[in-house]
């Protein structure tokens, strides 16, 4: 038996597979399109990694308040749904603001609770905290009376 | 791919017509920017260059802030108001 048919067929046994993803990549092992072991390797790699965890598209915030903590009438509730391409972009156009502008928006960024310094956010470091984002879920309950209900995670 | 059309609805259950729903051809808009494009570009130039921005660099942040807004929904309800803004 070929070798890589007894790989897939081991990963089925022991579940690392399903037998749909087995059967994708028997059927990629024909003859007609017998790929080398490095491309073999990597079409496992991205079945397991895709099985495993699926890559955010999404950050969603939801929030749920009481008429009593708004003062309106009936309950309040937001639904944003924000691509995470929107927020790749959004760091990026973060770099068209002028040096001179960094001081002052920092500091009052930081007295309206948002201790962030935006010198700090660069490309480089873009891509690692939109990666920790897509891990991030926030869940926020009001204790007593209180009923606010707030919910950041990703999908 | 840039957004093609943008979803604006507006309720409030105290309105005679409970409100309105708007289906905005975003695609449409790419006529007038067209026609208008050696007007755009020289003032996004002038306004680069005033603010010491690269212009090119600026252009493509846009662009790229443009091409990310498809998925965004925003839906508020409050006080027997409801606002969805939902771009496509």
């Amino acid at each position: 038996m070929n070798e890589n048919r007894r790989q897939i067929l081991e990963m089925l046994a022991a579940g690392k597979l399903t037998a749909d993803e087995a059967e994708r990549l028997i059927a990629a092992l024909e003859p007609e399109s017998t790929p080398s072991a490095g491309e073999f390797d990597g079409m496992v790699g991205r079945l397991r990694g895709a099985s495993v965890k699926t890559k955010a598209k999404y950050l969603r915030v939801l929030v749920e308040a009481d008429g009593e903590m708004t003062g309106l009438k009936g309950p309040t509730t937001v639904n944003v749904r924000v691509p995470m391409q929107l927020l790749r972009a959004g760091v990026r156009l973060a770099a068209l603001i002028p040096q001179q502008a960094h001081g002052q928006l920092d500091e009052a960024l930081s007295k309206h609770g948002v201790p962030i310094t935006l010198s700090q956010i660069k490309p480089e470091n873009l891509e690692e905290l939109i990666e920790h984002l897509e891990d991030l879920t926030v869940d926020v309950e009001g204790k007593g009376g209180n009923t606010t209900k707030v919910r950041v995670f990703c999908e | 791919m840039t957004p093609n059309i943008a979803i604006v609805q507006v309720t409030n259950r105290e309105w005679r017509w409970h409100g309105f729903k708007l289906w905005i051809p975003l695609f449409l808009l790419w006529i007038p920017a067209i026609l208008l494009s050696p007007v755009i570009l020289l003032v996004i130039f002038g306004l680069c260059i005033a603010g010491r921005l690269d212009p090119f660099r600026a252009m493509q942040i846009f662009w790229d802030v443009l091409c990310s807004l498809p998925g965004t929904h925003v839906h508020v309800r409050a006080d027997q108001n409801t606002v969805l803004v939902r771009i496509l």
